[in-house]
C-alpha cells in the first residue's frame, strides 16, 4: 500500500496518534520522551503509537503528510496537532486537554 | 558543529523577524522568532513557515532540532519583553 495511504490509515484509525522515536516505555529522544510525558499528563491513557525508527517508510512519509519535517507528531480524531513546541503550549494554555476531552469522555 | 549564527542567518534571510534569538549547543536548538509575517496565522502554519526556510538542511540531517516559539510583535509585547 502507497505510504501515504497506510499513514491516512493509521491515524484515522485511532482517536489519539502519536509518531515518535521509541516507544513510550523508551523513548529515543527527548522531544518524543516529553510528548508522551504530555499525553499522560494530560490523562490520554491509551494512545496509538508509531514508533518511526522501526519504520522508515513511514518515517519519511509523514514529514510530507503534514508538511512537517520533524518528530514527534501527534494527531487527535485524524487531525494534525503539533510537535513537541505546540504540544507543549497547548498543554500549558489547556487547549490540548480541551481538544482531548471528547476523546477521554466521548458522549 | 553547527553554530546558532548559522541559523538566525538562515531564518532571516527567509523571513522578515522584528525580534530573533537563536541559541544552541551544536545539537538541538532553540529559536525565539518575532515576525509580524505570523498575524494571522495557526501555530502549526508559523511552524511550517519556519520548517520551509529549513527544510533541505534538515532533510541532510544537518539541522536535526529546532525548538521553537513563534510570536507576532503584538504578541511578544504582550508577553511584557517587549
Amino acid at each position: 500500500m502507497d505510504v501515504q495511504k497506510r499513514i491516512h490509515e493509521t491515524v484515522t484509525g485511532s482517536p489519539v496518534v502519536l509518531f515518535m522515536k521509541g516507544t513510550p516505555q523508551f523513548p529515543q529522544c527527548g522531544f518524543s520522551a516529553k510528548a508522551v510525558q504530555i499525553l499522560k499528563a494530560c490523562g490520554v491513557k491509551d494512545f496509538a503509537t508509531v514508533n518511526v525508527l522501526m519504520e522508515p517508510e513511514i518515517r519519511s512519509g509523514i514529514k510530507d503528510y503534514a508538511n512537517w519535517p520533524t518528530i514527534p507528531q501527534l494527531y487527535i480524531g485524524g487531525e494534525f496537532v503539533g510537535g513537541s513546541d505546540i504540544m507543549t503550549e497547548m498543554y500549558e494554555t489547556g487547549e490540548l486537554q480541551k481538544q482531548l476531552e471528547p476523546v477521554l469522555n466521548p458522549a | 558543529m553547527l553554530d546558532p549564527q548559522q541559523i538566525h542567518q538562515w531564518i532571516t534571510a527567509g523571513l522578515p523577524c522584528t525580534h530573533l534569538i537563536v541559541n544552541g549547543d551544536g545539537q538541538h536548538f532553540e529559536a525565539l522568532i518575532v515576525s509580524g509575517e505570523f498575524a494571522g496565522l495557526s501555530r502549526v502554519k508559523r511552524q511550517q513557515r519556519i520548517y520551509a526556510i529549513l527544510r533541505a538542511r534538515l532533510d541532510s540531517g544537518e539541522l536535526h532540532a529546532l525548538s521553537m516559539q513563534t510570536l507576532t510583535p503584538d504578541e511578544w509585547e504582550g508577553q511584557g519583553r517587549g
